[in-house]
C-alpha cells in the first residue's frame, strides 16, 4: 500500500490551501488514493488550532470533534466548546433568523428574494468567534440538520485499525438535551 | 455459467449468489483481471468506444434538437440477464432504468411469450411497469453470438414531446397518469431490425412531432445496431467464453470500487439533509381544479455508512403525491440514485455495479417517490424534478465525508435548480412546432474543497452540460438570442462560491400564428431558495422569469435605442429600465405556463441556476472579490455587505481593495453577528410556541408536514418531540 502515500506533508497542506496547479489536482483526483492522507491530514488541522486537544474528527472546516480528557466534544477552531459530539452542536450556537423583508434584504434583493411564508433563513454564528457555521433555508417546524453522527469507535476500531481507549454508545443525544429544556 | 439454464433461473442463481457471498455473480475473485490485466483493461476501453460510437452515430440520425444539438440520449451494454456492462456518454441518470428493463422483460417470461430473436426491438416508457416519463424512450435488442444470446443493447432518448395533456416533454402539469403522453408498455416494437409499423401510426397520432419523435426512434435503432455489429467483431477477436466472463468481472469490479471508496475516503456514520421543493400553482394557469393549490414538496434525505462500508439510504419524512408530474417511482429513483453515485462515489468504471454497494430503503407508498401504491393514478411527467433535487443533497453530504478524511479535491457543494424552457406553435417556416432549448443542461457547478465552481458547465442531471449552440437553437424555434450571460451572484456567497449560471434574452421574432412559452419544471425553487448554503454559505437565489408582450421593441430597433441584453438590477431591471409593453411580468414565480401567446418583439428573460457555495462568505479572498467585481460576476453590495471587502472603481473600471478597511468590516461583521445572535434555547423556546401555534405557517408548509408525518410515523415522532409537541398534534 505504500506505493500509494506518494505525497509529502506539504504537498497536501498546499493542496488544501490551494496552493496546487489545478493540473497537478487532476492529476491527484486521477491517482489511486494515498492511505495515509487523514494522518497528514489531521497533522496539519492540529498545526493550526490554537489548543492542544486531539482531533478525532475534523466535522466542517471550523467544526472538529476533540478529545477532552475522557469525553468527545465538538470545538471551534477558536476554542469555543459545543460540548458532546453525539448532541447537534446548532443546539449549542448563537442563532439568527432572517425572518423579516428588512433582514432578508440584506441578503437577498429585489426578484432574487425568497418569500418568507415559505421559509426561514436560519444562521447559526460560534459564539467564541463569529464564524458562520452553517446557513439553513427551511419551513416553519424543520429541526435543525443534524449533519453528521460519526460512528467514531467503528471508525477508529475497524476502519483504520486503531481502536479509541474507551468506547461510547453511537446514538443521537440531542432528544435528551431538548427533553431537558422542557421541565 | 450454464447453457441449459433459462435467462430467468439465471437470474435467481445470480441473486441467490450475491445473496451468499457480497459480490455480484458470486465472482469472489476477478480470474480474467488477475490473467491479464492489459487485456481486461484494453476491452473495457473497446467498449466504451463502442457505446460511444452509437452515440455519435445514434444522434446525428436523429433529428430532434435534444438529441442532436444536447446530445440528450444514452446507449448501453448489458449482461445477458441485464446489468449493464458499460455506457456511452450521455444521460447517465438512466442506466438502471434500462437494466431493470431488461431484467423485468426476463422476469414477464418475454423469452417464452414472444421469445427473444435477433433483430427484435423491446420498448418502455411506462412508468407503472419500469419508466421514468413517457418522453424518456428506452429501448433494448438482445445481441446474438453463434444463436446464442450474449448481451443486449439499450438507449434511451428524450424526446421533444411524448403526447401529455400540455406541449412538450417536462410535463410537469400533467394532472394523472392519463395525460402522461404515449405509452409503449414493456412491449415487442420491432423484428429483424424494422419497426412495426402500427408503431409508427401511434406516434403519428398521438404524438404532437411525430417526424422528430421517430427520427429519435430511428437513432436509437441505429446506435443499438452500431453496437451490434461492433461488439461482434470484438467477440471474434478476443473469443466468447472472454467476453462473457470479463463483462461480468467488470460490473462486480465497479461494486468493489465503490465499496473501497466508501470506507477508504468517508466516515461510518448517519448524515443527514434536508431539502424542500415549492410548486405555487395557486391561482395559476393549470389543467384541472385541483391544481389549484400551493405545495411544498419534503425531500429529505438519510443515508447510512455501517461498518463494511455498506451504505443505505432512506427517504423517511418524504411528503406526499402531488396532482402534477412531480412524482417518480422506486426504480426510477434508484437510477437517478445510481447516477449521483457514479459522479461522487464510483465512476471508474461505470455500470451497474455501484447499485450492488447502496441500497434504497423503500419510500413510503403514497410518497411523491413511491406514489402507486397508494395513488395508481398518479403522474409521473416529470419525476426527475424533485428527483435531482433531492440528488443534491448527495453531493453535499458525501462532499462533507470527504472533508472529514482530508480529501478535500473531492468536496463538491450542492446543486441549486433545474428549470426549462419550452416553446410550442408556429415556427419560422409556418409548421406548429414543440421542444426544449437546451438552456437547462448547463448550470454552474458546485464550489469545491479548494475553489470555485465553474460557469454554465455542469448540469445535476447529465455528465454531458451542454447549452447548445444559440445559432442553431434559433433555426429551430421562433426566437433570437439577444443574450446569454453569466448572471451575476447566481452561484450564492460563500468563501468558495458556486460556478455562475446564466441568464438568456429571448425575443420572439418569424411567427405569424405566435408562439407558447412555459418555464417548466425540472427541478425548481422559486418560493424559497435554491438549497441550503454548505459550512455557512448563503444559497443561491431562487428561480423566476419575466416576459413582455406587445412590446415597444420594433420601434427602438428602428430608432437605434438601447434593448435588452440582460436582467440587470434584481429591483429595477434592464426589462422595466429600457422596454414598454402591453404586459411586462418581471418577476414571475415558477413553473409558469405563460398565459399570452407571444407574437414578434416580445420578451422572454430565461435564468438558469448556478450551483451552491461552500463556506463563511467573510472568509473569501478578497483578491478573488476583486476578480468577480471587474468580470460583473459579483456587485458591490455583496462584496461589502456578505464578503466583506472594501473596494473602489478606478476611472478605468478596475477595483481596488483596501486591505485595512476590509479587515476592520470583516470583524465588524463578526462582531455584529455575535450581538444579534441568540442562544439556541432561546430561540427554541420561543419558535415551539410557534410551531405548536402554527403561527405564521404557509398552507403549503402545513400541508406538507402533516402529509409528511402521516406517512413516516417515526420521523412524525421525532419532528414532536424536538419541538416539544403534544403526542397527538399535528399541523
Ligand atoms: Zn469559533
Amino acid at each position: 500500500m505504500a506505493d500509494y502515500d506518494i505525497y509529502e506533508l506539504e504537498e497536501i497542506r498546499k493542496l488544501v490551501d490551494g496552493e496546487l496547479p489545478w493540473t497537478t489536482v487532476q492529476q491527484m483526483m486521477k491517482n489511486a488514493k494515498d492511505t495515509d492522507r487523514f494522518d497528514k491530514w489531521i497533522t496539519i488541522l492540529q498545526e493550526r488550532v490554537p489548543w492542544d486537544e486531539y482531533i478525532l474528527l475534523p466535522l466542517t472546516p471550523a467544526l472538529y470533534i476533540v478529545q477532552k480528557d475522557s469525553d468527545r466534544i465538538v470545538k471551534c477552531r477558536c476554542g469555543h466548546e459545543f460540548g458532546d459530539y453525539r448532541v447537534n452542536w446548532k443546539l449549542s450556537a448563537l442563532i439568527y433568523v432572517r425572518d423579516d423583508q428588512e433582514k432578508l434584504s440584506e441578503v437577498y434583493k429585489g426578484l432574487e428574494q425568497p418569500d418568507l411564508k415559505w421559509m426561514q433563513l436560519r444562521e447559526y454564528y460560534c459564539p467564541g468567534c463569529g464564524s458562520q457555521l452553517e446557513v439553513e433555508a427551511l419551513p416553519r417546524g424543520a429541526p435543525p440538520d443534524f449533519e453528521f453522527l460519526p460512528d467514531l469507535d467503528t471508525f477508529y476500531g475497524k476502519w483504520l485499525q486503531r481502536p479509541l481507549p474507551q468506547t461510547v454508545e453511537f446514538k443521537d443525544m440531542t432528544a435528551e438535551v431538548i427533553r431537558s429544556w422542557c421541565s | 455459467m450454464s447453457n441449459e439454464l433459462s435467462l430467468k433461473d439465471q437470474l435467481r442463481l445470480n441473486d441467490q449468489k450475491f445473496a451468499e457471498t457480497g459480490c455480484v455473480f458470486g465472482l469472489e475473485t476477478l480470474p480474467e483481471k488477475e490473467r491479464d490485466p492489459g487485456t481486461y483493461e484494453s476491452v473495457w476501453h473497446t467498449l466504451l468506444g463502442i457505446c460511444n460510437a452509437a452515440w455519435s452515430v445514434g444522434c446525428k440520425v436523429s433529428s430532434s434538437p435534444v438529441a442532436v444539438e444536447g446530445g440528450d440520449a444514452l446507449w448501453a451494454l448489458h449482461t445477458p440477464t441485464g446489468e449493464c456492462i458499460c455506457t456511452s456518454r450521455g444521460i447517465t441518470a438512466h442506466v438502471g432504468l434500462l437494466a431493470s428493463m431488461v431484467r423485468h422483460f426476463i422476469e414477464l417470461d418475454y423469452e417464452t411469450l414472444p421469445g427473444f430473436k435477433p433483430g427484435d426491438i423491446f420498448e418502455n416508457n411506462d412508468p407503472h411497469f419500469g419508466g421514468i416519463h413517457c418522453p424518456d424512450f428506452d429501448t433494448a435488442m438482445p445481441l446474438f453470438y453463434e444463436d446464442k444470446l450474449v448481451a443486449w443493447v439499450s438507449a434511451v432518448t428524450h424526446a421533444n414531446d411524448a403526447g401529455s395533456v400540455l406541449p412538450g416533454s417536462i410535463s410537469f402539469m400533467n394532472p394523472d397518469c392519463f395525460s402522461d403522453g404515449v405509452p409503449v408498455t414493456m412491449e415487442k416494437i420491432g423484428e429483424n431490425d424494422k419497426l412495426y409499423p402500427w408503431y409508427e401510426m401511434r406516434m403519428k397520432s398521438r404524438t404532437r412531432t411525430p417526424e422528430w419523435v421517430m427520427g429519435d426512434t430511428r437513432g436509437r435503432l441505429a446506435g443499438c445496431l452500431t453496437v451490434r455489429d461492433r461488439l461482434q467483431e470484438t467477440i471474434a477477436k478476443y473469443g466468447l467464453d472472454f467476453f462473457l466472463k470479463a463483462s461480468r468481472e467488470y460490473i462486480e469490479d465497479s461494486r468493489r470500487y465503490a465499496v473501497s471508496r466508501i470506507k477508504t475516503q468517508t466516515v461510518p456514520g448517519r448524515i443527514r439533509k434536508s431539502q424542500f421543493k415549492d410548486l405555487a400553482m395557486k391561482g395559476g394557469n393549470v389543467v384541472m381544479p385541483k391544481q389549484d393549490v400551493d405545495i411544498l414538496m419534503n425531500l429529505p434525505m438519510e443515508m447510512t455508512i455501517d461498518e463494511n462500508a455498506a451504505v443505505s439510504f432512506s427517504l423517511a419524512g418524504a411528503s406526499g403525491t402531488v396532482p402534477f408530474g412531480e412524482n417518480i417511482t422506486p426504480t426510477a429513483l434508484a437510477s437517478g440514485l445510481l447516477m449521483g453515485y457514479s459522479h461522487v462515489v464510483g465512476f471508474d468504471m461505470f455500470n451497474s455495479g455501484a447499485t450492488y454497494a447502496m441500497k434504497l430503503q423503500e419510500p413510503p407508498g403514497g410518497t411523491w417517490c413511491n406514489p402507486f401504491p397508494v395513488d395508481y393514478f398518479a403522474a409521473c411527467g416529470l419525476g426527475w424534478a424533485p428527483t435531482v433535487m433531492w440528488l443534491t443533497s448527495l453531493y453535499e453530504v458525501t462532499g462533507r465525508l470527504y472533508h472529514m478524511r482530508g480529501f478535500v479535491e473531492e468536496m463538491s457543494a450542492g446543486a441549486a435548480t433545474t428549470m426549462a424552457a419550452e416553446w410550442s406553435g408556429e415556427n419560422q417556416y409556418g409548421n406548429y412546432t414543440v421542444g426544449l432549448t437546451l438552456e437547462q443542461a448547463s448550470n454552474g457547478s458546485p464550489a469545491r474543497g479548494i475553489g470555485d465552481g465553474e460557469p454554465a458547465a455542469w448540469c445535476i442531471f447529465t455528465a454531458n452540460a451542454d447549452f447548445g449552440n444559440a445559432e442553431i437553437t434559433e433555426l429551430y424555434y421562433p426566437i433570437m438570442y439577444l443574450g446569454r450571460n453569466m448572471q451575476p451572484d447566481s452561484g450564492g456567497y460563500g468563501k468558495f462560491r458556486g460556478g455562475m449560471g446564466h441568464t438568456t434574452i429571448w425575443m420572439v421574432k418569424n411567427t405569424d400564428g405566435g408562439i407558447n412559452y412555459t418555464a417548466a419544471c425540472s427541478g425548481i425553487r422559486s418560493k424559497i431558495t435554491g438549497n441550503h448554503g454548505m459550512y455557512g454559505a448563503y444559497p443561491t437565489m431562487p428561480d423566476r422569469i419575466s416576459y413582455a408582450h406587445n412590446t415597444n421593441i420594433k420601434a427602438l430597433i428602428d430608432d437605434q435605442k438601447p434593448l435588452i441584453h440582460e436582467r440587470g438590477d434584481p429591483e429595477y431591471g434592464d426589462l422595466e429600465q429600457n422596454i414598454k409593453a402591453e404586459i411586462l411580468e418581471a418577476n414571475v414565480v415558477v413553473p409558469v405556463v405563460v398565459e399570452h401567446t407571444l407574437q414578434d418583439y416580445d420578451i422572454v428573460i430565461n435564468p438558469i441556476s448556478g450551483s451552491q457555495a461552500m463556506g463563511d462568505p467573510v472568509e473569501r479572498d478578497p483578491e478573488m472579490v476583486r476578480q468577480d467585481l471587474d468580470t460583473g460576476l459579483t456587485r458591490n453590495w455583496v462584496a461589502e455587505g456578505i464578503n466583506g471587502v472594501i473596494a473602489h472603481k478606478d476611472n478605468n473600471n478596475e477595483w481596488t481593495v483596501d486591505d485595512a478597511a476590509t479587515s476592520d468590516r470583516r470583524q465588524a461583521i463578526l462582531d455584529a453577528r455575535k450581538a444579534r445572535g441568540v442562544p439556541f434555547k432561546e430561540w427554541w423556546l420561543q419558535e415551539s410556541k410557534k410551531v405548536l401555534a402554527k403561527e405564521d405557517m404557509h398552507e403549503a408548509v402545513t400541508d406538507m408536514w402533516r402529509s409528511s408525518m402521516s406517512l413516516s410515523p417515526h420521523y412524525a415522532a421525532e419532528l414532536r418531540s424536538f419541538w416539544n409537541l403534544p403526542d397527538d398534534f399535528e399541523f
